[in-house]
């Protein structure tokens, strides 16, 4: 196995053993930041009534992306299962004051913790903050669904059994489209036979009378259109009522120039009442001036009365 | 001895016989582990790396580890791009392609690659170490060292000890780093569009716990592989010939141990 010694061997032995610790911590690096252990986290405590199928590690998906990690599950003091999650903080702008989580199990594979913000324009949710998770369990649907599935089939069998009211509506259907395909056709198929005849009978009297009304309708045109018909009648009677009309609007008109004479009568009169207010005023004032004039002659002229009144 | 009563075809015989084969065996296991804390002792002693003893440590060293190291590593790439790929067809057909890298460096970090280095570790270098002492041995060389005042001990099994163990790490450090480089090209191909999912899988995975038990498994298998051939052909008495029980009865218990320690870990990482 070591037959020959190759050259510089402690060198050699020295970058194995650097290359070997290289690779080593490398690895060690690159694992702890995958972990997160370089990277600020915030803390989320999401309370269920269950954690089954929560395992430290899992992620908390936000639109199918892993936004943070399960660190902790712990018994709350009131029975309630508390799920730590350690999301980083450059992801928790997708979690808001308003977002929804959700644990659910499928049928296949462990549970999934999803977030769902609707209003990102919400608050960012604060670090440490508490929310209810809402649980939906496809498993705890099953025994539901089956026994709904089975009522269902019980359902479907009653109704398509041969002695069932569906079946006993679908042969009366026959009966009745089997009669609308005979002689008589729907009016059968609807009516019995010998209402269907009377029906015949009915619409073969409605016909002629409907030939009869035609004739009448035929004479009334005559003589409501005719020459001699109640139009043209109408037509010079309008005429001659146009011509009354003309006459009462000449008279209207001579009555219209009395009413303008009596207008000017009446303005004259008016005119006539100031003049004399005029003059009553002039025959006022020269009584009035007559009357100063007498008393004037009254006081200077021997015959003097003496109009003063004098206590004694 | 076939005619009368022996004392091995009467009950209390055989079960003499079988108390002191049990005896033996325990002995012997307990002389493996005498030897495994003397070597641990003697590799944590500064004293042991002296100038001469360097030397020799870096012969053994560069020899045992940079012989199988190429051929392990296309190996562990071969093996990975096979596995990986069978892994990836079969979850895509079943619907289950989300699962498929976590499966894929579960069984091929955690799981095949330590196993596989080990074994190759002991085929390729600790077992032909082995008897490399076990020809020192017969021809008289351990005596002369003795005789020189050396410990042949620390001359010449600690570099081989030393030597397999780091043969075993190295291994398993290469091909796991290779068998990850392979599974991301295979799963997203030569883009760095998937290096964040990729690294939050990763994570995932490697969580403290499972971190821990693949650290210990990986240098307990080193230390199985490089201890149990030597250990057993100390153990016998030193022949001329070439001492072949000695060397399979220490394969056998070097198997036994490296499947209990696999089993353990598996117990450790999904019990």
């Amino acid at each position: 196995m070591m037959d020959k010694e190759p050259n510089n061997l402690e060198l050699k032995a020295a970058l194995l053993l650097g290359l070997f610790v290289a690779l080593v911590a490398a690895t060690v690096l690159y694992i702890l930041y995958a972990r997160g252990s370089f990277e600020a986290t915030q803390r989320l405590v999401l309370v269920a009534d269950d954690s089954e199928g929560v395992r430290v590690g899992m992620d908390m998906t936000f639109s199918g992306f892993p936004i943070g990690r399960v660190r902790r599950i712990e018994l709350a003091p009131d029975g309630a299962a508390r799920i730590v999650i350690d999301v980083p903080v450059r992801d928790a702008k997708w979690l808001r004051e308003s977002s929804v989580f959700t644990l659910s199990r499928s049928l296949v594979g462990g549970a999934a913790l999803k977030a769902y913000s609707g209003v990102l324009s919400d608050p960012p949710l604060a670090d440490g903050a508490e929310r209810r998770v809402l649980v939906g369990d496809a498993t705890a649907e099953l025994p539901r669904l089956v026994s709904d599935a089975r009522e269902l089939i019980g359902n479907l069998t009653r109704l398509t059994a041969a002695d069932s009211p569906l079946a006993a509506s679908l042969a009366n259907v026959q009966t009745i489209t089997g009669r609308g395909t005979g002689a008589r056709g729907a009016s059968g198929m609807v009516l019995g036979e010998a209402d269907a005849k009377q029906i015949g009978a009915a619409l073969q009297r409605v016909n002629s009378l409907l030939a009869r009304i035609d004739g009448m309708a035929a004479k009334a045109d005559a003589q409501v259109l005719g020459p001699q018909g109640l139009v043209n009648e109408s037509k010079a009677g309008v005429a001659q009522l146009n011509a009354l009309l003309g006459d009462a609007r000449q008279t209207l008109k001579k009555v219209d120039a009395l009413l303008a004479e009596a207008q000017g009568v009446a303005g004259n009169v008016r005119g006539a009442t100031n003049d004399l207010d005029a003059l009553r005023g002039e025959v006022d004032a020269t009584v009035r001036k007559v009357e100063q004039l007498v008393d004037e002659v009254n006081r200077k002229w021997p015959f003097q009365r003496d109009t003063e009144l004098k206590l004694k | 001895m076939m005619l009368g009563m022996s004392p091995l075809t009467s009950p209390q015989g055989a079960l003499a016989a079988l108390a002191r084969s049990f005896a033996q065996w325990l002995a012997g296991w307990g002389r493996t582990v005498q030897l495994a804390a003397l070597l641990s002792a003697l590799a944590l002693s500064p004293s042991s790396y002296r100038a001469d003893s360097r030397r020799a440590l870096a012969r053994h060293l560069y020899l045992g580890t940079a012989q199988a190291l190429p051929w392990f590593t296309l190996l562990s790439l071969l093996i990975a791009i096979v596995v990986i790929r069978i892994v990836l067809v079969t979850s895509h057909s079943y619907g289950l392609s989300q699962y498929a890298l976590e499966m894929v460096v579960r069984v091929l970090v955690l799981e095949l690659i330590p196993l596989a280095a080990a074994m190759v570790a002991a085929l390729r270098c600790t077992i032909p170490m082995a008897a490399e002492v076990a020809a020192l041995r017969s021809g008289g060389g351990w005596d002369a060292l003795a005789a020189q005042g050396r410990d042949p001990l620390r001359a010449e099994v600690l570099p081989r000890a030393v030597a397999g163990s780091f043969c075993t790490l190295m291994l398993a450090a290469v091909s796991s780093v290779v068998a990850l480089v392979v599974a991301y090209l295979s799963v997203y191909g030569f883009t760095s569009a998937g290096f964040t999912a990729y690294t939050h899988t990763v994570g995932r995975v490697f969580s403290p716990a499972v971190s821990l038990i693949f650290v210990l498994k990986i240098v307990l298998l080193g230390l199985t592989v490089a201890l149990m051939p030597i250990a057993s052909v100390l153990d016998a008495v030193p022949r001329r010939r070439a001492n072949t029980s000695a060397e399979l009865q220490g394969l056998v218990r070097m198997l036994v141990l490296m499947v209990i320690i696999e089993a353990a870990s598996l117990v450790g990482n999904y019990a």
